[in-house]
């Protein structure tokens, strides 16, 4: 690679987790590895984070399930994704292979099931860190309700630190009043990272038939729309937490990555760019590292929160 | 193996007012696509519109490693793509999905069923098949439907090959008035010969549900090549849906992944 001489340090630890790179794939936009290692090499990358995986496996909601907006896209998935039982045994080996940090991705209905699927990844080995999804917006029970409160997002990630011994990241929602205090909740829950944000609730209608474009009616807005929402958000938990923060939203190209760095983000994840294109990823990372390099940046996480005001 | 990479457009045609032809060089698409393939499509590189789209391919030029999609400008990204120039280059995955089953019997009637649009993937289908027909064991026929006479397309080619066509328009200015479904199903209820009959559709959602419903009245052999909105178009998103499965025993299928074509008594649209 002309310019590129590995000279800069990229690494970047989240508690004991050392990650090579600070750039990870995010939940539901990256299956579960294996659809996206026809374009790359997945052990490039920083980790791999799962679809959302529950305890029973969840057909997701109707069709249709995604549509395009102005510079970004709503989806309603629906949490559609094998069960904790079928991911160990069919997909969880494929990951387990790959040479980057694995990041499973939990969910559930109930503050029960998120604990049984993480008892059950407890005797599962070739993890490295959990990710809890708080912040579904498209499901009827559970998802975005426990992140919507302090109260309810420390119940249950105190629930699930009590009964797991991975690594905890928890992903936040921004349809709420203030993200900072939910942040400050989960922390103090014992959390070891905290990501955000997911997708915005959203809608759109056809005017001509008059329905809406998705059958859930409502679904999660994510692309370049939610960028400027997200790297507020991450400006202002950065400032209140004493844990990692990890950006999302609307991440397109290294130039997103590095603002989300400079806002106080450790580490991002590249969601909706996957769809636009597969190998998104790897490009930000081949930037980032250009980045440093040509601004001779020795570690990348000298660069975190180091936005100037 | 999926492919990811710039490819330049050789031509781009207006084949009528409302309908364009997009040529492509890519000698390893064009060696590598079957009938029912498609690829997507960047319009290009910024974000309105972001995502991209699908098409099936139309046609292929294996030795001269070209092919061919072909859509109706209906938006903004059809717009975009329908004002590229030859020489541009557009980042392109592909071939993705899965193919229609050619078959393998002989003395089989083959029925191809078009609605608008679903003449582009039916296009390259009816070549394949007649090339592979050179010792005329299958009979087969085109079933090709739209609103108005205007819209069709290649009636010189299709008749080239062949093949029987019998045109339907919703306004009855040529051929059967009506829906080409109507007069699928005139041709399959006059058929003697329906156990021995191997049906292809593609068309609007609304057409193949309809198909969708014959299959599973009549049992038919029928594969219906559906379309839908595709963020990823390689499996990962879980966007593209549809219900699939036997009655009592129905799940969502990827139409990215394991789709385009399915097998139409087995597909449940709404």
């Amino acid at each position: 690679m002309p310019g590129r001489c590995g000279l800069t340090d990229l690494s970047i630890k989240i508690g004991k987790v050392k990650f090579k790179n600070p750039v990870l794939v995010a939940s539901g936009t990256f299956g579960y590895g294996e659809e996206y290692s026809e374009f790359f090499d997945l052990n490039k990358l920083g980790g791999v984070i799962t679809k959302s995986i529950t305890l029973n496996p969840r057909e997701g909601n109707p069709p249709p399930r995604t549509c395009e907006t102005p510079s970004g896209m709503l989806n309603a998935i629906g949490l559609a994704n094998v069960g904790i039982s079928s991911f160990i045994k069919e997909k969880l080996p494929f990951l387990k292979k790959l040479d980057t940090r694995i990041i499973v991705n939990v969910a559930g209905s109930t503050l029960e099931e998120y604990v049984k699927v993480v008892k059950r990844l407890n005797r599962t080995k070739g993890i490295d860190m959990l990710e809890i999804n708080i912040s579904c917006p498209n499901v009827k029970q559970g998802g975005m309700q426990f992140g919507a409160t302090e109260e309810s997002a420390h119940q249950i990630i105190k629930a699930i630190r009590e009964n797991t011994s991975h690594p905890l990241m928890v992903k936040l929602s921004p349809n709420v009043t203030d993200i900072t205090q939910i942040a400050l909740a989960v922390q103090e829950a014992g959390c070891d990272a905290i990501s955000l944000i997911n997708t915005l609730v959203g809608m759109a209608i056809d005017s001509e038939t008059r329905k809406p474009l998705l059958a859930n009616i409502t679904g999660g807005l994510s692309g370049p729309a939610i960028k400027p929402v997200a790297l507020a958000m991450v400006w202002k938990v950065a400032q209140k937490v004493d844990i990692p923060v990890v950006g999302i939203g609307g991440i397109m190209n290294t130039k997103d990555a590095l603002e989300f760095l400079l806002a106080g983000a450790s580490m991002i994840q590249v969601g909706t760019a996957n769809f636009v294109d597969p190998k998104a990823s790897i490009k930000i990372l081949d930037g980032l590292e250009d980045y440093c390099e040509n601004n001779r940046i020795k570690r990348i996480k000298d660069l975190v929160g180091k936005l100037e005001i | 193996m999926i492919v990811q990479q710039k490819i330049p457009i050789i031509s781009c045609d207006r084949v009528s007012p409302l309908f364009c032809r997009l040529r492509f060089f890519s000698h390893r698409i064009a060696r590598e696509s079957y009938p029912g393939n498609f690829v997507h499509i960047r319009i290009h590189d910024n974000s309105s519109p972001l995502l991209r789209r699908a098409f099936s391919i139309h046609k292929t030029g294996r030795e001269k490693g070209t092919f061919d999609i072909l859509f109706k400008v209906v938006g903004q990204g059809t717009k975009l793509l329908s004002l590229k120039k030859p020489g541009q280059e557009l980042d392109v995955l592909g071939p993705l999905g899965n193919t229609f089953t050619l078959p393998k019997r002989s003395n089989l009637d083959v029925i191809l069923v078009a609605g608008g649009m679903g003449i582009a993937p039916l296009f390259f289908l009816a070549s394949e098949l007649y090339r592979n027909n050179k010792s005329d064991s299958l009979k087969i026929s085109l079933l090709y439907g739209v609103k108005n006479k205007d819209e069709f397309l290649y009636i010189k080619e299709l008749k080239d090959l062949g093949i029987e066509v019998l045109f339907a328009t919703e306004d009855g200015t040529q051929g059967f008035e009506g829906l080409v479904t109507n007069l699928f199903l005139n041709q399959i209820k006059k058929s003697k010969n329906q156990k021995k009959t191997k049906i292809f559709s593609c068309g609007p959602p609304a057409m193949l549900k309809v198909m969708s419903e014959y299959a599973k009245e009549y049992n038919l052999n029928c594969e219906a090549s559906l379309e839908n909105h595709m963020p990823c178009g390689v499996g990962a998103c879980m966007g593209c849906v549809v219900k699939h499965g036997k009655k009592n025993k129905l799940e969502y299928k990827r139409v990215c992944k394991e789709g385009p074509v399915f097998n139409a008594r087995e597909v449940w649209l709404d």
